[in-house]
């Protein structure tokens, strides 16, 4: 049935994951990790998993959630599944932060916290993609859409796979595993299935259904968007060989990250030809906040992605090439999530609170909920924040990059304190609340569940006949 | 086979199952499988059978009938011509008696709004229309949030993307929802 309904739990993974983001900018502004560390020291790697799996991973599973089966035209399947995937994430995520605290030597904690770790993440992520894969694969034929989120969560799982691994080296509990998996070399893939894999092609497959949707622009032809997935899909796979090659005993040189992200860099670079023409067609003329707010985070990704490459392949510039990867995460996946997360929670709530009284009396549009223009101050506030820190970052000056995370932090619990605004309903005239027992509650939708009474009488009369 | 002849109508009389205390349905439904393409069925009754009408409508089948005396009815059940597989090509979820709602009432263009703008209208234009009443809609995209809001309203409705795949066309009946609730 193409009907889709509020995911219940999408608003309680995007305060887990604004949680994280705030957390993972007060560390930085403390001067935590790199660049005070270096960038495989346990302090760094807190950061780091921090921002991937506590803000943007637990961000793009939320609207997946929402998303996947709004764009499929199917429910969710097994939706109760989506609150275990929660917490056992975010108990994978802590106990990896305690993990790495013990390797630190801050903390005389077991070193088995990190396969206990791994172990959270895994049921966590195995349930998320459980969901996710039956809800795409119930709809045929699977569509361009479908594959990039496919090809992502298969990113994740290796990903996570890998993560696992190195948790379980790192504990010291597998000499095995660390005669067949070196540590360091290995890292620099994990990472890019990570960012550019999971998050990055979700990202750009998303990206293309959202904003056909939020811009009125016309569909793009599939043979054109497949590029992009043909091109990424590959780096990926060049990716997981690179991450193998040590277990086949085949040498492959420092410079073999340069051909994956590569691979990346020609997707990214159709995938922009697509979002600038997207822009310029689209129908509806004025920008709402979110898609103003997603012109920085494409910028990032214009400049990011082609010049890493570059970078690795030079090799041995450290600083720039810590630069450009924070620029990706928190110029351009950071900076789309937090513009789309604005637009989500709005229509979210707007669904939520207006749907049962649209055309029984006044009701404001998705828009009105938004504080504007205040909210676009905290957006160019922490744009502001990333700019310098990237500059910071590549002239190797740590006092600047700290001092950059503080506007970073203000925008970001700007936007934060925006969205719970938006939830309760702040911008909207008192007449048009409704009373505050019917009001949306701030972490927890109100998804009742809906039948749909000819549809199950057609169900019957296919077994009766 | 009582019949030789395609187009002459097969008959079947449910009064003495009926006058036996026997549930005639299943009967109906055998008769029903047994038609050959084309063909019509012509029902006797001892009453108007109503609840039929809609089975029969969800298998492409239009009802004309008649009383013919001691409160008997006879009903003719008619294949419509090209509507035997009318739930063919509809999105999931769409009432198979669409076939037979007669011309819609009302038709917008929501092709050029945004979402959730179309939504919007058509539950406002419902709540104006009579039970019974039929409105098209030409949408750019499928309504995936309209369908349980009209569920619960109690609207039926059915819909599928044109040839081109561009444009979505929905077409609704009012189902007699409470419209001030």
């Amino acid at each position: 049935m193409p009907m889709a309904s509020l995911s219940r739990w999408t608003m309680s993974y995007f305060a887990a994951a604004l949680a994280s983001l705030l957390a993972a900018e007060l560390l930085m502004l403390a001067g935590f990790g790199y660049p005070a560390a270096d960038l495989t020291e346990p302090a760094t790697l807190i950061v780091v998993h921090v921002t991937a799996i506590g803000w943007l991973s637990l961000a793009v599973a939320g609207a997946l959630l929402q998303f996947v089966p709004v764009l499929v035209a199917r429910p969710l399947a097994m939706p109760w599944l989506a609150l275990p995937a929660l917490l056992a994430i975010v108990a994978g995520l802590v106990l990896l932060c305690a993990g790495f605290a013990a390797l630190a030597g801050w903390a005389d904690w077991p070193f088995e916290l990190m396969p206990l770790a791994a172990l959270g993440l895994f049921c966590g992520f195995l349930l998320l993609g459980v969901m996710l894969v039956a809800t795409l694969l119930s709809a045929r034929p699977v569509t361009l859409f479908a594959g990039f989120v496919l090809v992502g969560l298969a990113c994740l799982a290796v990903t996570v796979l890998s993560g696992a691994a190195f948790a379980t080296i790192l504990s010291g509990r597998s000499a095995w595993l660390a005669s067949v998996a070196p540590l360091p070399d290995g890292l620099r893939f994990h990472a890019l299935l990570g960012f550019g894999g999971w998050l990055g092609l979700i990202a750009f497959g998303v990206s293309y259904r959202l904003l056909v949707m939020f811009m009125m622009a016309p569909e793009l032809p599939a043979r054109q968007v497949r590029l992009v997935l043909v091109f990424g899909g590959f780096g990926m796979g060049l990716a997981v060989a690179g991450l193998l090659a040590p277990a086949t005993g085949i040498e492959i040189g420092a410079g073999f990250i340069t051909m994956p992200l590569g691979a990346l860099a020609v997707a990214s670079a159709f995938y922009g030809r697509d979002i600038l023409t997207l822009y310029r067609s689209r129908r509806r003329k004025a920008l709402e906040i979110n898609m103003l707010a997603s012109i920085p985070a494409f910028a990032a990704l214009g400049l990011g992605l082609p010049l890493l490459p570059i970078a690795t392949a030079i090799g041995g510039w450290e600083p720039g090439i810590a630069a450009l990867t924070f620029l990706l995460a928190f110029g351009w996946l950071g900076g789309l999530t937090l513009a789309q997360l604005v637009k989500i929670v709005s229509f979210m709530t707007w669904l939520e609170t207006y749907a049962s009284r649209l055309g029984r009396g006044p009701a404001p549009r998705v828009g009105d909920l938004v504080a504007m223009p205040r909210t676009g101050w905290w957006f160019a506030l922490y744009y502001a924040g990333v700019a310098i820190a990237v500059a910071a970052l590549a002239g190797g000056l740590a006092s600047g990059f700290r001092l950059a995370m503080l506007p970073c932090l203000i925008g970001t619990a700007g936007i934060a304190c925006e969205l719970v605004r938006i939830r309760h309903l702040s911008e909207i005239k008192a007449e048009q609340r409704p009373s505050l027992h019917e009001r949306p509650r701030l972490l927890l939708a109100r998804a009742d569940e809906r039948r749909m009474p000819h549809a199950d009488n057609r169900t019957a009369e296919t077994s009766r006949a | 086979m009582p019949t030789t002849e395609p187009l002459k109508p097969r008959e079947l009389d449910v009064r003495p199952a009926l006058r036996g205390g026997e549930e005639p349905f299943q009967a109906i439904m055998d008769a029903v499988s047994a038609l050959e393409p084309g063909q019509s069925l012509r029902l006797i009754a001892p009453f108007r059978p109503v609840p039929l009408f809609s089975v029969m409508a969800n298998r492409g089948f239009a009802a004309s009938d008649r009383a013919i005396g001691n409160g008997d009815w006879e009903v003719t059940f008619s294949p419509v011509a090209g509507e035997v597989d009318g739930t063919e090509g509809l999105a999931l979820g769409s009432s198979p008696s669409a076939a037979f709602w007669g011309p819609p009432l009302q038709e917008l263009d929501l092709c050029a709004l945004e979402p959730p703008e179309p939504m919007v209208r058509i539950l406002e234009t419902l709540e104006a229309l009579q039970p019974g009443d039929v409105l098209f809609a030409l949408l750019a995209r499928e309504p995936v949030f309209l369908f349980p809001e009209l569920a619960k309203r109690e609207h039926e409705w059915a819909g599928n993307f044109d040839e081109s795949g561009a444009t979505y066309r929905l077409l609704i009946r009012h189902g007699g929802g409470r419209a001030h609730g």
